[in-house]
């Protein structure tokens, strides 16, 4: 018995070790472990006409879930409101949001109208513990009435909330998800909004069409597809809405990767024969190889707040590694020690790798694909997905705030979210197979 | 020679008695000291303990606290010209010169107004307005927001820019300075050797855009690797996002300080 529990206490001694790392990362990617308490009650609906009603419906769930997502809020519920619901700044009493029950730091509110076909909004954000100057935005949009626009203008304001509260970091929730789905029949590049909605098809190719990855600007998609010369690199205009021309290149050339300037492209590619790490101006001219080893070198990914240095995954000592290297090609260093790493995706703050990793891979060990995120610098990681089963190709919000990955966990791989500590996950997509997706830069 | 048999044990006879009361008394002390540790004495206080109004250890998130306490330290111990919160005593008036020829009457209405003066306001000095905060340098602005904890490491900050009234003003973006300092604070960077130290000052401005510039330490912990973690808590923060549109300055300084403990 006493063993039992000295052997309890030394379990309980070594995971108190452990915990650090994680409380870490967690303040690094800008989920701080203390939230701010925010309220937001339902806006009040001034013009009482069945399509306000229903506009504002959709906009209080479009607002809430977009805070909620934020991962720097902590959401009182809407059960410790006060009865009376304000729509405007006359009608606010401080005091009852600020003290509990709800006792919230910040209230968010406004009101909904419609009037000639376009819809009104006004939106306020006040601190409730300074009475004295509590507001801290207000804010008027007006659109034309649609459901559409009721989810643009509640985007919209969320965004300006994430942006004051969260330290000047830009909120997501205009962002955009690119990714392969089978759905139509054949892999097709698609894309949604960043909460799953708005799901749309972009190529019809009827071929296979893989790993996209989205410019910087939004403008165009690059992505590897299956042509009469193999496998080349394509690119979609997103503004024309169709296939634009990109040089061919020899051999297989797979997944490309944008850097955050917008200048160049790094892909894989095997036009000398092995498959190596080439990096190409934005139009396709002037290619250059970065590596050079027997193994296989892959899944390019540049370090978007310098674009000095890419992680790449090579099989040059067996197993696939995580490395990273100079932009030049020079300065290579292995990341990952062991298992099987793969699908490297750095963070916007330069600071971390996401990667796929089977760290225990082989015969008799039973090990399944994990995400896990590392610091550059200390080599420290912190596995995100514990017991979901294959979970691949993560990808970084631009806010670092939010990982975007595919999962096989329900049966069917489909694209997850999940806020860069594991927390928050939500399933996106649902009809199909749905994945590699891609997080905008904006 | 005589011989002289001196009783000097009188009571020889006697002494099985006392003895056994003395054991019996002990023995009853024991039992009461056994008892009285055992069972728990509805006085007295715990320390430490929750149900007190503050315990030994209290841990409490400030930012909590709806309104401003007074700060517990100031930043510049040696040469701060701040009022703070507490009321300064009233001056002492100046001595009167020495009258030549003392008149009564005077002498005793001196005395009187005197006594009086040098009676110290009974309630006022302990008296602090809930929302007041200290006016001009010296203590920390904004009390909910000044400071922030983080396991056994702690770390606040004032700001000094604009007329002085930036805490109070914009609160919230006090705040988000804090957290994301905080946030950015690696503690792992610090020589593991170290226990505890010192407090570290670093001076940094921030700009109309919300970046950090000009950053400083401003007064060493003594321990290089704790004031380089702190240095590059800053150096990390892009931006702390633009300052309040209503603010007028051009910046704001900011006075952050750490505080470590392992």
């Amino acid at each position: 018995m006493l063993k039992k529990i000295a052997f309890v206490f030394a379990l309980l001694a070594f995971f108190t070790r452990c915990l650090p790392a994680q409380d870490w990362i967690r303040t690094g990617t800008g989920l701080g472990v203390e939230k701010i308490r925010l309220a937001v009650p339902d806006f009040k609906v001034v013009t009482a006409d069945p399509t306000t009603q229903k506009l504002t419906e959709n906009f209080n769930v479009t607002l809430w879930n977009d805070l909620q997502v934020a991962g720097i809020f902590d959401m009182v519920s809407k059960s410790f409101y006060p009865l009376s619901q304000p729509g405007a700044p006359q009608e606010v009493k401080l005091g009852e949001w600020g003290s509990p029950p709800p006792n919230a730091n910040m209230l968010a509110f406004g009101n909904v109208s419609v009037q000639g076909g376009s819809l009104n909004v006004q939106g306020w954000l006040y601190d409730t513990k300074n009475p004295k100057s509590p507001q801290v935005l207000g804010k008027q949009y007006r659109e034309e009435a649609n459901d559409a626009n009721a989810r643009i203008i509640a985007h919209r304001f969320a965004d300006e909330i994430i942006f004051r509260l969260g330290g000047g970091v830009q909120g997501i929730a205009e962002t955009r998800i690119y990714f392969v789905s089978n759905r139509s029949g054949s892999k097709e590049i698609w894309q949604m909004d960043y909460d799953g909605a708005n799901q749309k098809q972009l190529t019809h190719l009827g071929t296979i069409a893989l790993s996209p990855h989205v410019s910087p600007d939004g403008t165009r998609v690059a992505f590897s597809g299956v042509t009469r010369e193999g496998w080349q690199l394509q690119m979609y205009s997103l503004e024309l809405g169709r296939l634009v021309n990109f040089p061919r290149f020899g051999g297989d050339n797979y997944s490309p990767a944008w850097s955050s300037d917008g200048q160049n492209l790094a892909f894989s590619s095997s036009r000398s024969g092995n498959t190596e790490i080439y990096t190409v101006g934005s139009a396709g001219g002037n290619p250059r190889r970065l590596t050079d080893s027997k193994g296989p070198d892959v899944s390019p990914t540049w370090n978007p707040k310098t674009n000095a240095q890419i992680a790449w995954v090579s099989g040059r000592t067996g197993l696939p590694q995580i490395y990273t290297m100079a932009s030049d090609g020079t300065n290579a260093a292995r990341v990952t020690d062991q298992g099987y790493a793969v699908s490297p995706s750095w963070s916007p703050n330069g600071q971390f790798l996401a990667f796929a990793w089977v760290r225990h891979y082989g015969p008799g060990e039973p090990g399944s694909s994990d995400i896990y995120v590392m610091d550059v610098a200390s080599k420290q990681w912190v596995q995100l997905t514990h017991d979901g089963g294959h979970n691949d190709f993560p990808s970084w919000s631009p806010d670092g705030r939010h990982i975007v990955f595919q999962s096989k966990r329900g049966g069917k791989t489909q694209i997850w979210s999940m806020l860069a500590d594991g927390s928050e996950l939500r399933q996106l997509t649902a009809g199909g197979e749905n994945t590699q997706p891609n997080w905008s830069f904006k | 020679m005589t011989n002289v048999n001196v009783d000097i044990f009188p009571t020889e006879g006697n002494v099985r008695g006392p003895l056994l009361g003395s054991i019996a008394l002990h023995a009853a002390l024991f039992v009461l000291a056994l008892f009285g540790y055992l069972i728990p004495s509805s006085r007295g206080e715990s320390w430490g303990g929750t149900s007190g109004g503050g315990g030994a250890m209290s841990a409490t998130l400030v930012s909590s606290i709806p309104l401003p306490t007074p700060p517990a330290e100031t930043q510049n111990v040696l040469a701060n010209e701040s009022k703070g919160l507490a009321q300064s005593p009233p001056k002492e008036t100046a001595k009167e010169e020495p009258q030549a020829i003392p008149i009564p009457e005077r002498q005793a209405k001196k005395g009187q107004r005197e006594s009086a003066q040098k009676k110290p306001p009974p309630k006022e000095v302990a008296k602090v307005e809930d929302n007041q905060i200290p006016f001009g340098q010296g203590g920390p602005v904004s009390g909910p927001y000044g400071a922030f904890t983080a396991g056994n490491v702690k770390g606040g900050l004032s700001f000094t820019g604009g007329s002085g009234d930036f805490g109070s003003r914009f609160g919230w973006y006090v705040d988000g300075v804090r957290r994301k300092v905080s946030e950015n604070w690696l503690k792992y960077e610090v020589d593991p050797r170290i226990d505890t130290a010192h407090r570290v000052y670093i001076y940094f401005e921030i700009s109309r855009s919300g970046q950090p510039t000009d950053l400083r330490v401003e007064q060493s912990s003594g321990i290089p690797s704790l004031d380089q973690s702190a240095l590059r808590a800053l150096q990390r923060i892009d931006t702390f996002g633009p300052l309040p549109p209503e603010y007028a300055g051009r910046y704001v300084a900011v006075e952050f300080w750490f505080d470590y403990k392992r």
